[in-house]
């Protein structure tokens, strides 16, 4: 697809230094990587790799209690992987190839967690499931522990599977109808189609679900926080050694060791399962998919799916509700005091910051996504992956490193010295005490860092989808390359533009890991507000901070519709940033 | 052809969609009723949207008719599951599965009938041998070109020996070239197999080079059945006529019938022609002249006509010319023999008169 072949990077260069536009924007782009990403990450190796570093990873490599603790993590990936993988399947098959009424609902309330502030779906189920819970206690008289393994898979399972959900649903669809008419047509029943063409075509789907899953639970922090108990994971130690030890030298070693497995298995998942699909997006689909129509599997898939989003619905239910009254799960009074707390009260400068940080991140985000899309896809350099990779770096890396890295790069200016001028800061100081806009622009870059690759990625998939001839078109009728990109790039790639800047708003809104270390007093992060309130014990409050930033989504996305424009589709893009 | 020697009977088939967006209905296959005979091969010809691969489709049973039946030597197979019927379709796009080689893709269908490994292993390779595929067992269907691709789809349906062999228009996707010599191989395999086929294609000369018989619908019903030469000699309708290879229409009037023929005037001369269906004399109809029936000469009692275009095929000289009102497409063979004539020019305009064929105006 790309408009040149040439192998000389000299050549390349030449060819790039043509337009100084674009060599500008390329030069801008490899800048920004480098800053807002791999130097962090750098910081971070450096640190653990340090004098001070080396002993700490012999201790924690050999002692029971962090052997331990590498475990569980590896553990909670392979269950989430699995638990989530086959939730995803099941949504997705249901909406695919069964004939049965509410579909359009389940698919919604399966694309609900998406925007689910963290903390929201662990805090609510243990107000239902835990300890005091209202339906484990009030209604079974159970006092059931869920604190651990069993409720952490449960939560992070509702709060994950949608990304398997939209990816093998997509599959599913690109499905040539075709293929079960053939085996159809060759003497196959249902069952041995779904064996022996179904499955091992969505194999590498599958595959590829439980490994982004597996990542995805191994690098959060919120659930395991609130839900963990005694069930000590990497991300959780890490942010107690920084939180609670302020032991940066350990918390890099054990981002080392989380990076490992987060690393090999987002390459093997990016550069190696996605290449053995063998499900193509062709032009026509020929024939219609078939369902399947025997009447107990169908029921009985219909009901297992209908359970789990009517699960879905209770949880969001009391999250609602929860707001709403005195105590959560103790007293039911009606009340207004939580949304007062939030609104008129202390929460009201986090509401604000948040949201603001997020506005200004947002288009960055969806921009620098489509930049880096188009000069990977159209144009040829030398480093060209390795921008792409460097870019899904942000994506790849647990939050919680990030924000190490942001902390131990960016604490004091990076500065250079320079004859007669004395010291110049190259790179201001962006974390902690005293950082540059009360540490508002770090957090802005992470939340850009955060979201990026989704928009790369739903940019990626949008441009080769479009013949580089229409872009020839435009300049061979005298257009530059910035008015070929602004009048027909972006406007063709639109609907992954949409999905980029959606995306970008509900993950800056949203994320906990990558902030946490980077608030300051000046600066109030409205999910670090919630994981106090949790802490606190005071879930009505955290429930009212909940409702309002989903509001909040809501209201932006709708903002963003109106803006950009309409398009179908949206929601299925959005999965490409995982 | 006997009774007895009917592989498939279609009765009264008819196939209603709901229309789109709309409340109504659309009939894409309007009350077909056709008998296929053992070992013919049988052609659907007609533009897209006809109703011919709802036909198939149909007739595979990925669709249920609306109304009517369906009969497979003798016995009603309209309510059968499409994996019971024995019949194995060849798909427009091939449907290969990608994830299995080609060795599992051919042996998939006797897989399926539980036939033995050992077994298999020998059917699949005695296909493979006789498609011209040997040695290929191994690779994987996105390893494979186009035409091998399409071999390997034929493999995979023929070593099932189903009663009857469709194919959803199989090579639309192949470039001209291979597409005519998989016509030939379609052919000689056919022939040699002697099974019966039912082909659905909108490629007139596809259609023409393979078949036993054409059926050309249109708008969901069966505007004529007939061999390719039944078709394109005498046509039954004006869109027959100019669906099969190309014709010129001249409007006359019948003078009088005799004896099968009937008297006309068509380009200011007296002929007779035969007559293929019933008209009488005083009926307005339309003569239809192929354009390898008209030939020009410089000959003052012919018609004069102007040369509008000339155009040098190789094979052919191809013109067209004008008498008044009327254009011509006239296909002189062989232009070594006979005086090309330049653009502009005036000629006589002659015909072969047992050639004309009337068709109702």
């Amino acid at each position: 697809m790309q408009a040149t072949s040439l192998r000389n990077p000299v050549q390349q260069i030449r060819m790039i230094m043509r337009d100084p536009l674009l060599a500008i924007v390329l030069l801008v782009m490899i800048f920004f990587v480098i800053v807002a990403i791999l130097l962090p990450l750098l910081a971070m190796i450096g640190a653990s790799v340090s004098p001070e570093g080396i002993p700490v990873f012999s201790e924690y490599l050999t002692s029971h209690v962090y052997l331990e603790i590498i475990r569980n993590t590896l553990v909670l990936g392979a269950v989430i992987g699995t638990t989530g993988t086959a939730v995803g399947f099941l949504m997705a098959f249901v909406q695919v190839k069964l004939d049965v009424p509410f579909k359009r609902f389940m698919h919604i309330v399966s694309l609900v967690p998406v925007i689910s502030p963290p903390f929201a779906l662990a805090t609510a189920t243990i107000v239902l499931f835990g300890r005091n819970g209202s339906i484990s206690r009030g209604l079974f008289g159970v006092r059931y522990d869920i604190y651990g393994l069993d409720g952490l898979a449960i939560v992070m399972t509702l709060s994950f599977f949608t990304i398997s959900y939209l990816n093998l649903r997509g599959m599913m669809l690109a499905l040539d109808p075709a293929l079960d008419e053939a085996a159809t047509n060759l003497g196959a029943n249902k069952w041995r189609i779904f064996r022996t063409v179904t499955l091992p075509m969505l194999m590498p789907g599958i595959a590829s679900s439980f490994l982004l899953l597996f990542v995805e639970a191994i690098a959060d922090l919120g659930n395991p926080l609130v839900m963990a108990g005694n069930y000590e994971v990497l991300a959780t130690r890490i942010y107690v050694t920084i939180i609670g030890l302020y032991d940066t030298t350990g918390a890099a070693v054990l981002s080392v060791i989380l990076l490992v497995p987060s690393l090999s298995v987002f390459i093997v998942q990016r550069y190696w399962i996605s290449r053995m699909s063998v499900v193509s997006v062709t032009g026509k689909p020929s024939g219609t998919p078939q369902t399947i129509d025997h009447p107990f599997v169908k029921w009985s898939l219909f009901g297992l799916a209908m359970g789990i989003c009517l699960l879905i619905v209770l949880i969001y239910g009391t999250i609602v509700h929860g707001a709403f009254v005195t105590v959560p799960g103790v007293r039911w009074d009606w009340t207004l005091d939580h949304f007062d707390f939030v609104i008129n009260g202390i929460g009201s400068q986090a509401m604000r910051d948040t949201t603001t940080l997020s506005v200004i991140a947002t288009p960055i985000a969806g921009l620098v996504g489509m930049v880096i899309a188009f000069l990977v896809v159209r144009k040829e350099f030398f480093g060209r992956s390795a921008l792409d990779f460097g870019t899904m770096l942000g994506i790849a890396v647990p939050g919680t490193i990030i924000g190490i890295g942001y902390i131990l790069m960016f604490n004091t200016p990076v500065s250079i010295n320079l004859p007669l001028l004395g010291d110049i800061d190259l790179i201001p100081k962006l974390t902690g005490g005293r950082a540059v806009f009360g540490g508002a622009l770090a957090i802005v870059l992470v939340y850009v860092v955060r979201s990026t690759p989704a928009a790369l990625r739903s940019g990626t998939a949008a441009l080769s989808q479009i013949d580089p001839s229409i872009e020839e078109a435009s300049i061979s009728l005298g257009a530059d390359s910035a008015r070929t990109f602004r009048r027909i790039t972006l406007p063709l790639i639109r609907p992954a533009f949409l999905a980029g800047l959606i995306y970008a708003f509900a993950r800056s809104m949203t994320t906990i890991s990558a902030i946490i270390f980077l608030t300051t007093p000046q600066t109030k992060i409205m999910t670090q507000q919630i994981l106090n309130e949790v802490e606190n014990g005071r879930y009505g409050n955290a429930f009212a901070y909940c409702v309002i930033l989903i509001g909040i989504v809501m209201v932006a996305i709708s903002v963003l519709y109106f803006l950009v424009g309409s398009t179908t589709g949206t929601e299925q893009r959005i999965e490409g940033g995982l | 052809m006997s009774e007895r020697d009917i592989r498939l009977k279609l009765e009264n088939l008819v196939k209603e969609f709901p229309e789109r967006g709309g409340k109504g209905t659309v009939r894409a296959v309007d009350s077909i009723s056709l008998n296929i005979y053992s070992g013919e091969f049988l052609t659907l010809l007609g533009p897209s949207g006809c109703g011919k691969t709802t036909t198939l489709r149909l007739i595979a049973g990925f669709e249920g008719p609306t109304s009517g039946q369906i009969l497979l030597d003798g016995k009603d197979i309209t309510p059968q599951p499409p994996n019971k019927r024995d019949m194995a379709l060849v798909f427009q796009n091939y449907a290969l599965f990608p994830h299995m080689s080609v060795f599992d893709n051919v042996g998939y269908g006797l897989q399926t009938r539980g036939m033995s490994r050992s077994d298999i292993r020998d059917k699949v390779e005695e296909s493979l041998g006789l498609m011209g595929l040997k040695g290929l067992g191994d690779r994987r269907p996105n390893q494979l070109s186009g035409g091998q691709q399409q071999r390997v789809a034929l493999a995979r349906s023929l070593i099932m020996e189903p009663r009857i062999l469709l194919f959803d228009e199989p090579l639309s996707n192949l470039d001209a070239k291979l597409r005519v010599q998989m016509r030939s191989e379609i052919h000689s395999l056919q022939r040699r197999l002697n099974i019966t086929s039912i082909y659905v294609t909108h490629d007139q000369i596809e259609a023409m080079a393979l078949s036993d018989r054409v059926v050309v619908m249109n708008g969901g019903q069966i505007e004529q059945i007939g061999s390719p030469e039944q078709i394109y000699r005498y046509p039954a309708s004006r869109f027959v006529a100019d669906f099969i290879g190309r014709a010129n229409f001249v409007p006359v009037a019948i003078d009088s019938t005799n004896n099968g023929t009937a008297q006309i005037n068509v380009l200011g001369r007296e002929c007779q022609v035969p007559l293929q269906f019933d008209y009488r004399a005083g009926m307005d109809v339309v003569a239809m002249l192929r354009p390898e029936v008209l030939s020009l000469r410089e000959d003052p009692t012919l018609q004069q006509v102007q040369i509008e275009q000339t155009m040098y095929l190789g094979s052919e000289v191809e013109y067209i010319v004008r008498s008044g009102e009327q254009t011509f497409v006239v296909a002189e063979k062989d232009p070594r023999l006979q005086k090309v004539y330049s653009e502009g020019g005036t000629v006589g305009l002659d015909y072969i008169s047992e050639a004309v064929h009337l068709l109702p105006a």
